[in-house]
């Protein structure tokens, strides 16, 4: 701090760059409680995601230990902010892990009062109004950030739970906010979101590599994919099988897109554009290509029939869920799409899917805490990635992973308790998928990738035929591999 | 400085450090100088002996007549052939350097001949190990080439979106200037997905030269039009100040959520911001945001990492994020408050 000092009447930033080597590197010393490299706040979620009770004392705890006094103190005054000053004061040195724990403290009281045995919808205005005085989109620290959609979020759930209504609300929340960003926003935080973390490229790349191996000595391949978006998860497929050097050289090529009805990122004219892309680009390589579009119903229900088969062709379906830029995608959507990819024998099943905690019975305020987990991981993963670019990070998070944040907790709220979301690779085990290893070269991909990345991402190979990408200690994304029932391996 | 363990014998555990005279000799530069039987030498030795008539005819004197090497004195040459005579085993007097220049094959020839069974699971382990090795190579190869083509999609996303974008600024009218600033930030974004395959290695050398490989296919390869207007120059450094404050105007026309005020560019003098070439990415978006990958690096060089790089590629912020990422970043919005507070007007400070 010396140097600091020195600097002290130079330019501001100058103080700070001298500061290379003095990281809190905070260890996990409290056993629920734990700093994660970035000063967030990590709470350990197993011992707090047994039973309900737990969750009422430790709120109920929280709230003795002065939370209760400023709530108390929010609905008869306005400004309170001198007794958390007053608090905050003798917390100088973890000023920032305090009010970050804090917040979370807060969230899951809003949480409980939302939704708990002690419902009280006043009480659970009340936090919110605290909380959104503490918090912003676009300012402050990760989990000030993180918080900020929590609370939006559960502010919704308040005004919306009015029954039918609130039902509309919340399931087209998602989509109205994505309608509202700009194009080129969305376009620049998907850019940004690749270069500072490898979620996109896992999930395709992993894809790809089994896609490779499963049709090495194919002539002709036709992958339907559920949810094409941009595309750009092809391009690599392409360039690998245009040059690939076992096998059949060059062999063709097929792609079925499923489009959807509305305007979105999945509607018939965007996917369109996105089949005029990929072909340029395939002649671009010489691969020889032809794209397709296949209707949804209007219940985003997949009809197997209306695909078009060719004799002769290895299948593949390929089902990308939950990355983080992508829309969500109905359960009954997906299902369908699975339960119909089994009449059609393909060759190769390839799924990503979000890696959620696992589910207790802690109701809709466990379940809460989970997301919560899952998205402050998925933030210091973001900062990791561009450290001093919050603003940038805030871009990401506005256009993609606040809206994840609702429609996730919308979904929760709506099924509570349900077990509702069993992942999907534990579906197309049950009904009767086999099971294809991932191999070496894929496993040693995804180790070379996140190598790219980040020292905090890990890859874990969960299953034979299962990778799983992870931020520290918590698994985000799984990638698993099937063949139909029917196939010989 | 170690000291050698056993003067006469230069095995290769020798800690000793060596210097390269003008003649040629390695020399040892411990307290007692010990010449260094390199291969080289060696093989000179033996000529010189062969001329001579073999080891046993050949004296110290001859050989170093024949061999004329500068530096090499009668006591050299005299222990040297010594053993020569007694060993004839030209291996065993290798130092650590020179066994390392003789063929691995040698050593695992002589290890196999001595230690028959065990040798060749030891070679089938390195066959296994060496094969890995060799796929993991080829795994890295085929990841670069696929970023690469990903890169290369992403970039006529870009390209298409900025077409459309500047059409709609035309035809918006007034904004013509934007509109081909705009596609400049797009454009910027291209690279910005291949650094991190640098890092693979494919460039080959040890110490990656990151701004010479910037320059290369990343640059050439995927931004085909280099002279298009999106671009601007073509940059070597991009922090080299085209100063593209212009691009900062377009703040003006948008008032946005996050209500970054126009005035951003005003500061030219803001030690964040000179020098760099702001991508704003478009009148929507926060520009603040894109060009904070930038502002960054002023801040970050310091430690030595020297990398004015335009493109914030995630490997070069890695090794800066791991020393300060926690620092830096609950700084991270007083800096920008304080940037803002010499420039912007935004409400958040």
């Amino acid at each position: 701090m010396a140097m600091a000092i020195d600097n002290a009447f130079e330019v501001d930033f100058s103080s700070y760059s001298s500061i290379t080597t003095t990281t809190t590197t905070t260890t996990d010393d409290d056993p629920a409680c734990t700093w994660n490299d970035w000063g967030s706040p990590v709470v350990d979620w197993d011992s707090l995601s047994s039973e309900r009770d737990e969750f009422q004392d430790l709120i109920e705890s929280m709230m003795d230990d002065g939370t209760e006094l400023e709530l108390a103190r929010v609905g008869h005054e306005t400004s309170n902010s001198v007794s958390t000053d007053t608090m905050v004061a003798h917390q100088e040195t973890n000023g920032e892990d305090f009010k970050g724990l804090r917040l979370v403290h807060l969230l899951m009281a809003a949480a409980e009062a939302l939704t708990g045995a002690n419902k009280s919808r006043e009480l659970a205005r009340v936090i919110l109004v605290r909380l959104k005085e503490l918090v912003s989109p676009n300012d402050g620290t990760n989990m000030e950030r993180l918080a900020a959609y929590f609370t939006e979020a559960l502010q919704g759930l308040l005004e919306g739970s009015g029954g039918g209504h609130g039902k509309h609300l919340i399931t087209s929340g998602p989509q109205h906010h994505r309608n509202e960003h700009h194009q080129t926003d969305m376009l620049a935080a998907f850019q940004l979101l690749q270069d500072m973390s490898p979620y996109v490229k896992f999930g395709h790349f992993t894809a790809n590599q089994a896609i490779l191996e499963a049709v090495t000595h194919d002539r002709r391949i036709h992958i339907v994919d559920f949810d094409i978006m941009e595309g750009i998860q092809w391009a690599s497929l392409m360039q690998a099988l245009a040059s690939r050097k076992d096998g059949p050289p060059t062999p063709h090529l097929r792609i079925t897109a499923l489009s959807r009805g509305g305007s979105g990122r999945s509607s018939i004219g965007t996917i369109q554009e996105t089949g005029r892309r990929l072909v340029a680009f395939a002649a671009s390589i010489g691969q020889p290509f032809s794209f397709h579009q296949c209707r949804l119903d209007s219940d985003e229900t997949f009809r197997p029939s209306a695909v078009k088969l060719v004799r002769g062709e290895a299948l593949v379906i390929n089902c990308m869920l939950h990355l983080p830029h992508f829309s969500y995608r109905a359960p009954d959507s997906v299902a369908s799409l699975l339960s119909g990819a089994k009449t059609l024998n393909p060759r190769l099943v390839t799924l990503v899917e979000e890696e959620i905690g696992p589910i207790g019975d802690g109701g809709f305020v466990g379940r809460f805490m989970d997301s919560l987990h899952h998205y402050s991981a998925v933030y210091d993963s973001l900062e990791a990635g561009f450290p001093m670019q919050s603003r940038a990070r805030a871009l990401v998070e506005r256009v993609f992973l606040g809206p994840q944040i609702a429609g996730s907790l919308a979904r929760i709220y709506r099924t509570q308790g349900e077990e509702e979301s069993c992942p999907w690779s534990k579906w197309l085990a049950a009904v009767g998928f086999k099971p294809v290893n991932i191999s070496f070269a894929n496993h040693c991909q995804a180790k070379l990738l996140l190598g790219l990345f980040n020292d905090g991402y890990r890859v874990e190979e969960l299953a034979n035929n299962r990778l799983i990408l992870g931020w520290k200690s918590r698994r985000l994304l799984s990638a698993s591999l099937w063949t139909s029932p029917d196939t010989e391996l | 400085m170690f000291q050698p363990k056993k003067p006469s014998t230069m095995n290769s555990h020798d800690r000793s450090m060596c210097v390269q005279g003008d003649s040629g000799l390695v020399l040892t530069t411990d307290p007692k100088p010990r010449l260094r039987w390199t291969v080289e030498l060696h093989e000179r030795f033996v000529d010189a002996v062969t001329q001579l008539g073999g080891p046993d005819k050949a004296t110290p004197k001859t050989i170093m007549r024949v061999m004329g090497v500068k530096g090499l004195t009668l006591y050299h040459l005299k222990s040297h052939l010594q053993k020569f005579r007694l060993g004839k085993q030209p291996h065993k007097e290798f130092n650590d350097h020179s066994i390392k220049e003789a063929s691995a094959l040698d050593l695992q020839r002589n290890a196999a001949s001595s230690s028959g069974m065990m040798a060749r699971s030891m070679n089938e382990m390195q066959m296994e190990v060496q094969r890995r090795l060799h796929e993991q190579l080829e795994v890295q190869r085929h990841l670069q080439l696929r970023i690469e083509a990903q890169g290369k999609y992403m970039q006529s996303i870009l390209e298409k979106a900025c077409q459309t974008l500047a059409g709609e600024n035309l035809a918006a009218g007034g904004y013509k200037g934007i509109g081909n600033q705009d596609m400049g930030a797009m454009k910027d974004f291209g690279p910005l997905n291949f650094p991190p395959f640098q890092d693979l290695n494919i460039y080959g050398g040890d110490q990656l030269d990151l701004q010479h490989n910037m320059d290369r296919p990343s640059l050439d390869g995927f931004m085909p039009n280099n002279d298009n207007i999106c671009l601007g120059k073509k940059r070597p450094s991009p922090y080299g100040g085209s100063g593209k404050s212009p691009l900062m105007w377009s703040d003006e026309l948008r008032l946005q959520d996050l209500g970054t005020a126009p005035s951003c560019l005003g500061p030219q003098d803001d030690p964040f911001k000179t020098d760099i070439a702001p991508p704003s990415i478009d009148i929507n978006t926060d520009l603040d945001s894109i060009s904070e990958i930038y502002e960054a690096k002023p801040v970050l060089s310091s430690d030595g990492m020297g990398e004015k790089k335009f493109e914030a590629s995630p490997k070069l912020e890695r090794p800066p994020s791991r020393r300060a990422a926690v620092q830096t970043e609950r700084m991270n919005p007083m800096i920008n408050s304080g940037s803002v507070a010499q420039g912007r007007n935004s409400p958040f400070g």
